[in-house]
């Protein structure tokens, strides 16, 4: 009976614990998400017409680049509105 | 003696028949060597009277050829990419990529690249099986550019490495806080990872695929560089005119600033009294000037090989160490 008490208020400081932890490295996961980015920016510049390392570099590291060229193109649409974006994640309503 | 040669210059200056000599006459002083055409427009088939190909062939007591088919080693090395592609990438946008790396094959650089690691893969198979591979090089403009591209792209590197390392950091504090936070988690879509989240690399040097990658470039650039600065034996040919010693002063301007330094400079086409030697000796102040005087009749067969003179490189070469 006692545990069963215990068990409701364990729940909740857990939930609590965890949107916590969630909100204090939502920046940083923002910030590791642009840094991709611009690792995919820097690597693949020569296809935005920015200097670039060697293409045949790039296509070496191209198998290993999924997740970044993703976040490339969803960066672009970022792009579209910002602002909206960084409210986002300040939970700005 | 030094692993390596490579002979340069001006188009047409002279570089196949001089570095073809220096092979053949080496090798009729029992020693083993592999002469190795980088030239796109080959020609030291011609020379030696053989149809020489990617692979080696045998073209004397101790002599062996091959002439690097630059279209052949870009083939190769995309194919390499296409199939790392394939096997990496876990959804079909692989398809539009794959026309991407059909076309790089006309991308500027590609073709250096490709020279690059022919250089490293013909050092690695066969640096221990002879005792010199002579490099009969393209014209200056591409000879300079591949000889430039490792310190390049080490740059690049360089900074790409810093860079993931800095990301790799920054997802360990996340980790770190969050243990569950969807930036470091490593769940392929297959074991019911969600769409909507994409999956994300590891967070340390060892697991991470692209930093593995970069180290692995940068060792094979770092080790082509120690080949051009310290294995290997450079030999720039001229010929009394002023254009191909023009072009010499421009090669060797440009190798200083890579910290890579000529051997020697080698006066093909000369007369027998030295026409040209003094100009020579004059704008290339303590490198050592050869002369290999014109013959007449030109390079008509391979026994013509053991006329020409090019007893000074040959020495300078066997004492360079």
């Amino acid at each position: 009976m006692f545990k069963k008490i215990l068990a409701f208020p364990r729940k909740l400081i857990g939930y609590i614990t965890e949107i916590n932890r969630t909100k204090a490295t939502d920046m940083m996961s923002f910030e590791v998400n642009e840094m991709e980015n611009l690792f995919a920016i820097l690597l693949f510049g020569s296809f935005m017409g920015l200097p670039a390392p060697p293409a045949a570099m790039a296509i070496e590291l191209l198998p290993y680049m999924e997740n970044e060229l993703r976040l490339m193109v969803s960066r672009a649409d970022f792009a579209q509105d910002a602002i909206a974006s960084v409210m986002d994640i300040l939970h700005v309503d | 003696m030094k692993k390596i040669a490579f002979f340069m210059g001006k188009g047409g200056v002279g570089k196949t028949t001089i570095s073809a000599t220096v092979a053949y006459q080496l090798s009729r002083e029992n020693k083993k060597v592999l002469i190795v055409s980088l030239d796109p427009a080959h020609n030291l088939g011609d020379v030696f009277e053989k149809k020489l190909t990617n692979e080696k062939r045998p073209l004397g007591a101790n002599l062996d050829g091959v002439e690097i088919d630059l279209s052949a080693w870009v083939a190769r090395y995309l194919k390499e990419s296409r199939n790392e592609i394939r096997s990496n990438y876990l959804y079909h946008s692989a398809i539009n990529l794959e026309n991407y790396v059909n076309i790089l094959k006309y991308s500027p650089g590609t073709e250096e690249y490709a020279v690059l690691w022919a250089i490293e893969y013909i050092y690695r198979e066969y640096a221990a099986a002879y005792d010199i591979i002579i490099f009969d090089t393209p014209p200056t403009a591409l000879t300079l550019r591949f000889l430039a591209m490792p310190s390049i792209t080490s740059l690049w590197v360089g900074q790409l490495s810093k860079m993931r390392e800095k990301i790799l950091k920054k997802r360990q504090t996340i980790l770190a806080v969050n243990p569950k936070a969807s930036i470091v988690r490593n769940r392929p879509l297959e074991d019911g990872g969600d769409e909507d989240v994409p999956v994300q690399g590891a967070t340390d040097k060892k697991n991470d695929k692209i930093y593995i990658k970069l180290s692995g470039i940068s060792a094979r650039l770092t080790e082509l560089q120690r080949l051009f600065s310290h294995e290997s034996y450079l030999s720039v040919v001229v010929n009394p005119d002023t254009l191909s010693l023009s072009e010499a002063l421009r090669i060797r301007e440009e190798l200083d600033r890579l910290g890579v330094h000529i051997n020697s400079v080698c006066l093909n086409k000369t007369s027998a009294e030295g026409a040209g030697r003094e100009n020579v000796e004059k704008n290339f102040g303590g490198c050592p000037v050869f002369m290999s005087p014109l013959l007449t009749e030109g390079v008509r067969a391979v026994s013509d090989l053991s006329v020409i003179d090019v007893e000074g490189v040959k020495n300078d070469l066997k004492a360079a160490e």
